[in-house]
């Protein structure tokens, strides 16, 4: 189905593009219908123990100025338009970031009102769990879209040491 | 005020230093359980997938499939089974691709059949 060698390329193109943002990236978050647990989090971000900006990130409230779309929430369908239309605006290269268990599936089941998760709807680069993720979580997860801290769960295995046998 | 505060005012610092090193309270965050495959019967198994309020678990033939996405960390099936199921303590849990965060238990007696 793909050329061999095809992985390897998008991935070298996810790599190479995270680094064009090097320092600097602009963040813009974006509600779907969450219950405002992620945005506070988020708030925090900006916080003196936290403190975003050291690390080069900053919160923007325009998406034309957003290198990033840190969305929250379950998607739901009536914000359909109004996040294609936020994801539209930003210049490119852009990233996503869904955050919180809504965003990935958990929580809410797709119905009339919902999608149930980001990724029905936009493009998500990195997902962030966690109900709501700590601060702590989100500036990981902010490394890890930007490529400058690997990802880690990949390789957990939620089974407790010394009974993976 | 939080202690972190005074004592950050005290040091001069107040920020954490995450990337390099997490800070202390990071290991009272709740976090994801991890389980013991020792401890799992198909029919506990069976009976986590019910408590479960975010649908994180289910049972697929002999394993239970951990969704660590859809996990709010709410420590139900902690408390429910506390001799299978414990804290996994890990917070930095950002993945790339949804596909990272379902993980597979192998159930007790899944080997035999």
């Amino acid at each position: 189905m793909t050329r061999p060698g095809t992985e390897e390329t998008a991935e070298a193109l996810r790599r190479s593009v995270a680094s064009q943002f090097g320092r600097s990236l602009h963040v813009r978050t974006l509600d779907t219908g969450s219950c405002a647990a992620c945005e506070q989090e988020i708030r925090l971000l900006a916080a003196p123990h936290y403190d975003l900006h050291r690390l080069g990130f900053f919160f923007t409230p325009a998406p034309r100025h957003a290198d990033l779309l840190m969305v929250t929430g379950p998607m739901i369908r009536a914000f359909d338009v109004a996040a294609r239309k936020t994801y539209e605006a930003m210049p490119g290269p852009k990233l996503v970031v869904a955050t919180g268990a809504c965003a990935l599936g958990g929580v809410y089941q797709p119905d009339a009102f919902t999608h149930g998760s980001v990724g029905e709807t936009l493009p998500v680069d990195v997902w962030i769990p966690g109900c709501p993720p700590s601060p702590l979580a989100l500036l990981q997860g902010l490394l890890v879209a930007v490529d400058r801290l690997a990802e880690k769960v990949r390789d957990l295995a939620f089974i407790q040491d010394g009974d993976a046998g | 005020m939080p202690l972190w505060f005074l004592r950050g005012l005290r040091r001069g610092v107040v920020t954490t230093r995450y990337p390099h090193r997490p800070d202390a309270f990071a290991a009272e965050l709740p976090t994801p359980p991890a389980f013991r495959p020792r401890a799992l019967t198909s029919e506990l198994a069976d009976q986590l997938a019910g408590i479960c309020p975010s649908w994180a678990l289910t049972r697929s033939g002999t394993e239970l499939i951990f969704d660590a996405g859809a996990c709010t960390a709410c420590g139900r099936c902690r408390e429910a089974a506390p001799e299978a199921v414990a804290a996994s303590g890990e917070f930095e849990l950002a993945a790339t691709e949804l596909t990272h965060l379902v993980k597979r238990i192998p159930l007790l007696g899944g080997d035999d059949s």
